[in-house]
């Protein structure tokens, strides 16, 4: 049933979410989870990586601003990398680009983190 | 008329008895003999007994148990003897005998011996109707025949009487003695309907036949033949009705001595059986009530109440052990633990049972809810495992501790304690544990109505919710000259989070929103009925779309969920010069199509509700559009662009375009319908997945 995964890897203190499959109404509480707990660790610096991911809903898509005020409070951000162009499409639709940092490649991300330091 | 006849027949009685008197006061004093007056008088004696007994008959009540039969029978027996007794103590002259003939000695004597036969007549006709009816309460096959050999035995031999002088012994009638003796007998074995009595009526029935027995002893002497006065007296009225009187004593008395004995066995056993009956009825009742009650807190009342009742205990309680959220049925009942609630009380605190249940949680209670098994406690003082029930409470002697298994699932336990030590035996842990099964089944299903009443509730608040949503989409489209527009918005689910909606602003301007609540139900309806708010007021005070939008998020952003937006898409259009003026918050961008063109109008927008109002108005824009004469414009939701069965790619924006260019020319109804026959056919004909929205403008000028 679970068609979703989201799986982290630590990369210079930044944290990577790697998504995989659908995130939907039903997975979008997994994520959630995640996040949460990201922040609870204090941890700000967040690369969603969406490579695989190959399909959002609007619930999905509210995951990411139920959190973005919150980490950026913190001098933080979620930055998103790797999407396919369909999945870009949704993203765009809804005017995404304008409130998030959305980059081609993931190690582009973890370099505007750094930068930023 | 029923009462005429009964009067009628008392009447003729009366009149018929008198009639023998007065022959009898003649008889005396003239002095003759004549065998026909004789046979005549006899006759008229029974034919007002006869009357007598269809008078009765037709009045009694059959009705009442043995007992009350019984004790009607003493209060009968023991008026006449009281009239017998009088007799003796008056003492009249008396009776001579010669030639085994009576003669009495005074006219004192024939009144006496008038007055003597018809009170112990009448009292043994309605004591024959009472042992009947005694004989037929636990009726078997047999009990009526054997009945009716007596009385016609009897009948046989006071008719034989007739034949015999007085004082005459006869071999005849002496063997028709005996056998009516033996029938009597075999009759008198009929005191089944004993054994059903309950405890006080046994009681009752003992004292009834002790004295009725001794009575009718006193009967029997008095009237054996010529011995006493009253015996001689009534054997001068009439020999056969003295055969009758002391027949039915006789049977009387060894049917009440009978009935005493019998009783008196059954006396051990009485409390028994009143419990096997009680335990049958209570069993019964609550099988009743499992299929009857509603009321969670009534049908533990019961079951509590019934355990006292059956095992005659002191005090009963059940305690429930509440799975997930079913605490909500203990309304009239406190939470003991954060899953266990005490109900059904009975003489008893909830405090008390608090200490109570605290005291024996680590030894018995935890076993119970372990083993599922029931525990007897035979004494609270003695028992290890009550030690620790303080002396304060310590108000009863013997507890019994029944579980409530489901499933192999503890879900309750039944108590019922005792204030003597020994109380509870197997028997009534049997019979607690009965009830324990009922009560069970019972709370189960009372735990499953109320579930399905919930989701009853649930869905009739999602139905609402469909009504509400449906009643916030335009109700009818608006009629223009110039503009052919058509619209259709169906939910995949119950609520669904799509939205359009037209407005005229003036009479130049038609506003056109279509939009979608992100999430759905209930939720997705509310927020559907903020944006019909805000559309419907802000929209005419700003007339710009890109304004309005802009108003819009700063309205909405303050009640509207972190995660949650709604993507829109707004056009003003000019109904008279076809300027069509666009702006978009997240939504599809409008599909255009003109004779020599098709695209997207792809304006920059933020989703309502994402962002702050700042950034939302630094980056939305607006686009201008010059609707020529025969352009389309198609506002739709992500339930046509995204529509996708298993496996086969979106059906997408150049399907989209495609099938909007290709029935362009037609009106727009046409087009509407061809674009839902498209996406239909794209999902082979499989039920959408989104929600799914189409409008269309055809601008006809």
């Amino acid at each position: 049933m679970s068609n979703f995964k989201v799986a982290i890897r630590e990369n210079q203190k930044i944290q990577v979410v790697d998504l995989k499959g659908y995130l939907d109404a039903h997975t979008a509480p997994e994520l959630e989870k995640l996040f949460q707990t990201l922040i609870d660790k204090k941890v700000f610096n967040i690369v969603v990586n969406c490579k695989d991911l190959n399909y959002i809903s609007s619930a999905g898509l509210g995951v990411f601003m139920a959190y973005i005020e919150d980490v950026r409070k913190n001098n933080g951000d979620i930055k998103l990398s790797n999407m396919s162009s369909k999945i870009y499409n949704v993203f765009d639709l809804l005017g995404f680009p304008l409130l998030y940092d959305i980059t081609s490649d993931e190690a582009e991300a973890i370099q505007k983190f750094c930068s930023i330091k | 008329m029923k009462k005429f006849k009964k009067a009628l027949l008392l009447g003729t009685t009366g009149f018929i008895l008198f009639i023998v008197f007065v022959v009898d006061i003649i008889r005396q004093s003239v002095d003759i003999e004549i065998g026909w007056i004789i046979l005549l008088r006899e006759i008229l004696i029974l034919a007002a007994f006869a009357t007598l007994f269809i008078m009765l008959e037709s009045t009694w009540k059959r009705e009442q148990t043995p007992s009350k039969k019984l004790g009607f029978a003493l209060v009968l027996s023991l008026v006449a003897a009281t009239a017998t007794a009088m007799m003796f103590i008056i003492s009249p002259s008396g009776f001579e005998v010669k030639n085994e003939y009576l003669l009495p000695l005074g006219f004192d004597s024939v009144f006496w011996a008038n007055l003597a036969s018809i009170v112990l007549g009448v009292t043994m006709v309605l004591l024959v109707m009472i042992l009947r009816d005694i004989l037929f309460s636990k009726r078997r096959k047999g009990t009526k025949r054997n009945f009716i050999i007596l009385i016609i035995l009897i009948i046989v031999s006071s008719v034989t009487a007739l034949f015999y002088r007085p004082m005459e012994y006869g071999t005849i009638s002496t063997i028709l003695t005996f056998i009516t003796l033996a029938a009597m007998l075999w009759n008198s074995f009929r005191v089944s309907w004993i054994v059903y009595l309950t405890k006080r009526e046994k009681i009752l029935s003992i004292v009834y036949g002790f004295f009725l027995f001794l009575i009718f002893i006193g009967f029997d002497i008095v009237l054996a033949r010529g011995q006493t006065v009253v015996g001689q007296s009534i054997l001068f009225y009439s020999p056969p009705l003295q055969t009758f009187i002391k027949d039915v004593a006789l049977f009387a008395t060894i049917y009440f001595g009978m009935t005493f004995i019998s009783t008196l066995f059954h006396l051990p056993t009485a409390e028994a059986f009143d419990r096997k009956i009680s335990e049958v009825a209570s069993l019964h009742n609550l099988s009743k009530l499992v299929t009857q009650v509603f009321d969670f807190n009534e049908l533990v009342e019961t079951v509590t109440a019934m355990t006292l009742q059956v095992c005659e205990a002191k005090s009963a309680w059940l305690e429930i052990i509440a799975l997930h959220n079913s605490k909500k049925y203990m309304n009239n009942s406190a939470i003991h633990e954060n899953d266990v609630a005490i109900a059904g009380l009975k003489n008893i605190s909830q405090e008390e049972t608090e200490i109570i249940m605290e005291a024996i949680r680590p030894s018995i209670r935890q076993s119970v809810l372990d083993h599922g098994k029931p525990i007897i406690i035979d004494s609270i003082g003695d028992d290890k495992r009550t030690q620790g029930i303080k002396m304060s409470v310590n108000k009863f002697s013997s507890m019994a501790i029944v579980p409530l298994v489901s499933h192999e699932n503890v879900i309750g336990i039944l108590y019922a304690t005792k204030d003597v030590e020994y109380g509870f035996d197997k028997d009534d842990i049997d019979v607690i544990s009965a009830f324990a099964d009922q009560a069970t089944v019972a709370i189960e299903n009372s735990r499953l109505i109320e579930k399905s009443l919930e989701r009853e509730r649930l869905m009739r608040e999602m139905m609402l919710a469909q009504e509400m949503q449906r009643k916030l989409l335009p109700q009818r489209i608006p009629e223009l000259e110039n503009i052919d527009l058509e619209a259709l918005s169906t939910p995949a689910f119950e609520v669904g989070g799509d939205y359009y909606d037209f407005l005229m602003i003036d009479n130049e301007h038609l506003g056109i929103l279509v939009g979608d609540v992100s999430g759905k139900g209930v939720s997705a309806a509310f927020y559907m009925a903020e944006m019909k708010g805000i559309f419907q007021s802000l929209s005419k005070i700003y007339t710009e779309p890109r304004k309005f939008l802009i108003e819009a998020q700063r309205a909405l952003i303050e009640t509207i969920d972190s995660r949650s937006f709604i993507s829109v898409v707004y056009a003003v259009v000019n109904v008279k010069t076809g300027l069509m003026k666009v702006a978009r918050a997240g939504h599809c961008p409008i599909l255009h199509v003109s004779k020599s063109n098709a695209g997207y109008i792809k304006s920059i927008g933020l989703g309502l509700g994402m962002g702050s109002v700042e950034i939302f108005e630094r980056t939305i824009t607006q686009i201008e559009i010059q609707l020529e004469s025969g352009d389309v414009a198609v506002f739709y939701t992500d339930g046509v662009t995204e529509a996708r069965p298993d496996g086969v790619p979106e059906f997408g924006y150049e399907r989209l375009q495609e099938v909007v260019v290709g029935v362009m020319q037609k009106s727009s109804m046409h087009i509407r319908d061809a674009l839902i026959t498209a996406v239909d056919s794209h999902m082979m004909h499989e039920p959408p997945e989104d929600d799914l929205t189409i409008v269309v403008l055809k601008w006809k000028k």
